[in-house]
């Protein structure tokens, strides 16, 4: 369990001192930060020490805008042999992110406002960074009757998604836009065809003939897509599409922007950094659906993100006990976890080697997401609350057993080690995180 | 240091593939004695461990264990999938009870013989996998093949039929590459992956894929029960289109073309019945050269249960 | 390495064997069967001379390595070769040919080796060296060479067609 002390600055105030600043725009920027009962008081170079301040050397370091994840399972309530409220947002500040929207199919499911109510309670009891938590679009995720839509909405559900399945019967989904959207909601979307997908457990090609398991085409996840986004198009609704894997799944979405359709599109770490050759002798660490795909799609999907095709970067962490991954690949329960690793291994594998640059990160993984959901951005800015965290790139993270706060393991990075280290995470008066 | 397990051809060298079909010999040799058993694996257990039906490779590993001696522990498992709710580790932990230094697993899941060798000390061998692999049938079939043709290089093999789906057209495919052999597949366009495997001719098309002049023509058992969809219009269609008919068999005939099938046949789609009597069928010489080569196999595994200090059974 | 025995020494040794197995063999039909490896070598030797001397006899081949008793205790089992029993084994009479005679275990996995062939009428053994030592009561009927070494020693036979020459050779462990 993790230790819930609330951290309180000693002293009123906290001077981090001789970082580099990374906001949405522009390339870093050097400078001190003041933050003074938990707002920031000041920033800008060589900044007075105030007598009663904590300073913080940050020398050589990232000051940036915490990370907010639109994409978590935290499996509570249901499983919470697996993950649960206290320990996923426990990983999440972990990873240097301090907000979360929690996906809905847990068990029961989200589907109506005592579950929600539930969840959040918890959530004020034992975390120590905001929980926010998507609803379903249909009761228990079958696609059948709607969920408590207006219900969720009083709690401040904004997010409808049946996650984990798509909405099989899209006049289901089209009747759901179009009594939700009128609410300010909008809908997100995991997208397949169930019937083309097979056993769910890795991409059609190469590595699914080698292994002899049916595949999942990206067609199935790329007619899915096309089809939710064309329904939201025609009912008005705002749709996200979430963890989009492939080339061509990419420029639908870039497409139906051109098209002018509301729709906005995630991109996860795994996607972007591993590939159907990862999978190697059954490995079922890379076993995740949607599937990862092959190394043109990699590289494709960095470029979407890269030229803003993807709005946002989104883990789908999803934990899973060791037991469970250690079966055969079909049986093996799909995803990894991702809040913990994602900051590092996307700084390791793209930001050290200059491909993608803070401001990106910041921008994808920060303040669109947060713009998403409907809430404030956290830059590193006079007047604004303090929300942020010091990166150190120059240390290392190795992602052992004991550095990792979730209840599960199952993550590719298990026991590697990568480039850059959170090394301080503050919000509000409060430092959540101190390496 | 010999290896553990046998569980796919993909991680063979080729060295390793030259001494089990060479030491295949010796074992099909002994059958012609009076005494057709040998101590070799006397005081060993050989468990059987067959979660899908088979009569063919769960005896044929049976004789081939009895012959070297082992004794034989068929393990009474629901045929049609694990007990819902049971991992490979409650599977291993049962196994453990019964002591056995080899496992022979057969399972409709893809990797689960692997998931297995990873917790066990006991050697395991994949008697088939889901579509995956199915290395014994592909030793077996190389070892045929190399009666007729002592050097393989460049002779040509054609694997007809459901290659989709078949275990045994990826292990085969597999071994004979390694050997140097020319490989196609035939079959309907449903059927042959479009992506992958590198190195091998696709064919749709009977009349092209002879053209093709392959020395054999090896066909897949046509498989309904793995179908999730339908991948073809039904048997007859099937039969007229990619099955060995009369009329193709005295084309096959007139080339001196060799017919090999895993087993067992369904006639009157991949085949017709007069191919049964064909003199240059190998059908029956590789039933009976399945037991030498497994029995190769078995001789060539080490199992680590004697390793002093060690937690039986775990690694 | 301390040369015990020459090419000159073995082909001695070897021609009293062939002179002890002859004297067996002209009262009746033989088969010489010889354990791989280099028990064939020296079987072939013998069972060479013997066509010269146009005595007819049979000849064969016998691979041990399925009756070893020791598998369990090897990194990785013996190569597996051929043998090859051209003959009737029932009834036969059998000299069993080795190059060289230690512990008798060898000799014990021929013997069952040989009587799942049939059921022969006699079997003698035939060794080129004999060195001493046995853990099983068994015992050459004809030795070409005995030899004193101790437990430890490691007596190396080296053959033409297997090792390129003629030689053994013994080396000491202390």
């Amino acid at each position: 369990m993790p230790i819930l002390v609330k951290y309180k600055v000693e002293a009123m105030s906290l001077l981090i001192k001789g970082g580099k600043i990374a906001a949405e725009e522009g390339p870093l920027v050097p400078g001190d930060v003041l933050i003074v009962d938990g707002v920031i008081a000041a920033v800008g170079e060589d900044l007075d020490v105030p007598p009663e301040a904590q300073v913080i050397e940050a020398e050589g370091k990232i000051v940036a805008p915490a990370m907010f994840d639109a994409h978590v399972h935290f499996r509570e309530p249901g499983q919470e042999y697996k993950e649960d409220i206290a320990h996923g947002t426990e990983a999440a500040i972990n990873g240097g992110v301090t907000g979360v929207v929690m996906m809905p199919n847990t068990s029961p499911a989200i589907d109506s406002p005592a579950v929600v109510r539930s969840i959040l309670e918890r959530a004020r009891e034992v975390s120590r960074i905001p929980v926010y938590t998507s609803g379903c679009i249909t009761k228990n995720r079958v696609g059948g009757e709607l969920s408590g839509i207006d219900g969720m909405r009083q709690l401040g559900v904004v997010m409808l998604t049946d996650d984990g399945d798509p909405v099989a019967n899209p006049a289901v989904l089209k009747n759901a836009m179009e009594y939700a959207t009128p609410f300010g909601m909008f809908f997100a979307s995991h997208c397949e065809v169930a019937e083309l997908s097979g056993p769910r457990a890795l991409n059609e090609g190469k590595i699914s003939y080698q292994l002899g398991i049916k595949g999942s085409p990206a067609c199935s996840e790329e007619i899915c897509m096309d089809r939710d986004i064309r329904l939201a198009h025609a009912a008005g609704a705002h749709i996200h599409i979430q963890h989009v894997s492939s080339a061509i799944g990419m420029e639908t979405i870039r497409w139906w922007k051109k098209m002018g359709a509301e729709v906005t599109a995630e991109v996860s770490p795994h996607h972007l950094i591993f590939n159907e050759e990862d999978i190697g002798d059954y490995d079922t660490h890379y076993k995740m659906n949607p599937p990862l795909r092959r190394a043109e799609d990699n590289a494709a999907l960095l470029e979407g993100l890269k030229e803003g095709v993807f709005d946002l970067i989104a883990t789908d962490h999803a934990p899973h006990s060791t037991f469970e991954k250690e079966q055969d690949f079909v049986s093996a329960p799909n995803g990894i976890t991702g809040l913990e690793t994602a900051l590092v291994s996307l700084y390791d594998r793209f930001v050290a080697s200059g491909q993608i640059g803070w401001d990106l990160i910041v921008k994808r993984y920060s303040a669109e997401p947060r713009r998403m959901m409907g809430l404030e951005v956290v830059p590193v800015e006079e007047s604004k609350p303090a929300d942020l965290i010091v990166f150190d790139p120059a240390g290392e993270t190795t992602f052992s057993r004991e550095f990792m706060r979730s209840k599960s393991i199952n993550t590719p990075f298990l026991d590697q080690t990568l480039q850059g280290r959170v090394e301080l995470v503050v919000r509000g008066s409060e430092i959540l995180l101190q390496r | 240091m010999a290896r553990k397990d046998f569980l796919d051809i993909a991680s063979l060298s080729r060295e390793e593939v030259d001494l089990l079909l060479d030491q295949a010999t010796p074992f099909k040799e002994l059958f012609t004695r009076s005494v057709k058993k040998v101590p070799a694996l006397k005081g060993k257990s050989v468990l059987m461990l067959f979660y899908e039906p088979s009569t063919r490779t769960l005896s044929s590993f049976e004789v081939a264990a009895k012959r070297l001696s082992a004794d034989v522990i068929d393990l009474d498992v629901p045929h049609s999938s694990v007990a819902k709710g049971e991992t490979v580790k409650d599977t291993v932990d049962t196994l453990q009870a019964m002591r056995a230094d080899y496992i022979v697993v057969r399972h409709k899941m893809s990797g689960l013989p692997q998931a297995i060798a990873r917790q066990t000390r006991a050697s395991v061998i994949n008697a088939g996998d889901g579509a995956h692999a199915h290395p014994t049938q592909a030793l077996l079939d190389a070892f045929t093949l190399r009666e007729v043709f002592p050097d393989l290089s460049g002779r040509k093999v054609l694997i007809a039929g459901d290659i989709l789906h078949s275990r045994v057209a990826r292990s085969t495919s597999s071994l004979l590459l390694k050997l140097g052999v020319e490989v196609g597949f035939l079959g309907p366009g449903s059927l042959i992956p479009r992506s992958g495997p590198e190195g091998i001719r696709k064919f749709t098309d009977f009349d092209e894929a002879l053209r093709w002049n392959p020395d054999t023509v090896y066909l897949l058992r046509v498989q309904m029960e793995r179908q999730d969809a339908q991948y073809f219009p039904g048997v007859q269609e099937y039969h007229r289109v990619y099955g060995v008919t009369r009329e193709r068999l005295d084309l096959i005939q007139g080339e001196g073309i060799y017919i090999m099938h895993p087993g067992p046949v369904n006639r009157g789609v991949e085949l017709c019945h007069e191919v049964m009597d064909y003199e240059r069928s190998l059908i029956n010489q590789q039933v009976e050269n399945g037991i030498a080569a497994r029995m190769a196999v078995l001789y060539s595994l080490k199992p680590q249960t004697d390793l002093e200090d060690a937690d039986p059974g775990k690694i | 390495m301390p040369l015990i025995l020459d090419e000159a020494a073995i082909g001695e040794a070897v021609a009293s064997l062939v002179g002890e197995i002859r004297a067996v063999a002209l009262r009746g039909r033989i088969a010489i069967v010889g354990v791989r490896s280099r028990g064939d070598e020296v079987a072939e030797r013998v069972s060479a001379a013997l066509t010269e001397q146009e005595i007819d006899h049979d000849y064969g081949v016998l691979d041990i390595s399925l009756y070893r008793d020791d598998l369990s205790h090897l990194a990785e089992n013996p190569k597996l070769q051929s043998s090859d029993i051209p003959f009737q084994m029932d009834g036969a009479h059998i000299v069993l040919v080795d190059d060289v005679l230690f512990t008798g275990r060898t000799i014990r996995a021929a013997l069952d080796a040989l009587t799942d062939y049939g059921r022969p009428a006699r079997i003698q053994l035939a060794v080129l060296v004999d060195r001493g030592h046995r853990e099983i009561p068994i015992q050459p009927d004809f030795s070409g060479v005995s030899l004193e070494t101790a437990r430890m020693d490691h007596v190396i036979v080296q053959l033409k067609k297997t090792d390129g020459g003629d030689a053994v050779e013994l080396v000491s462990k202390q």
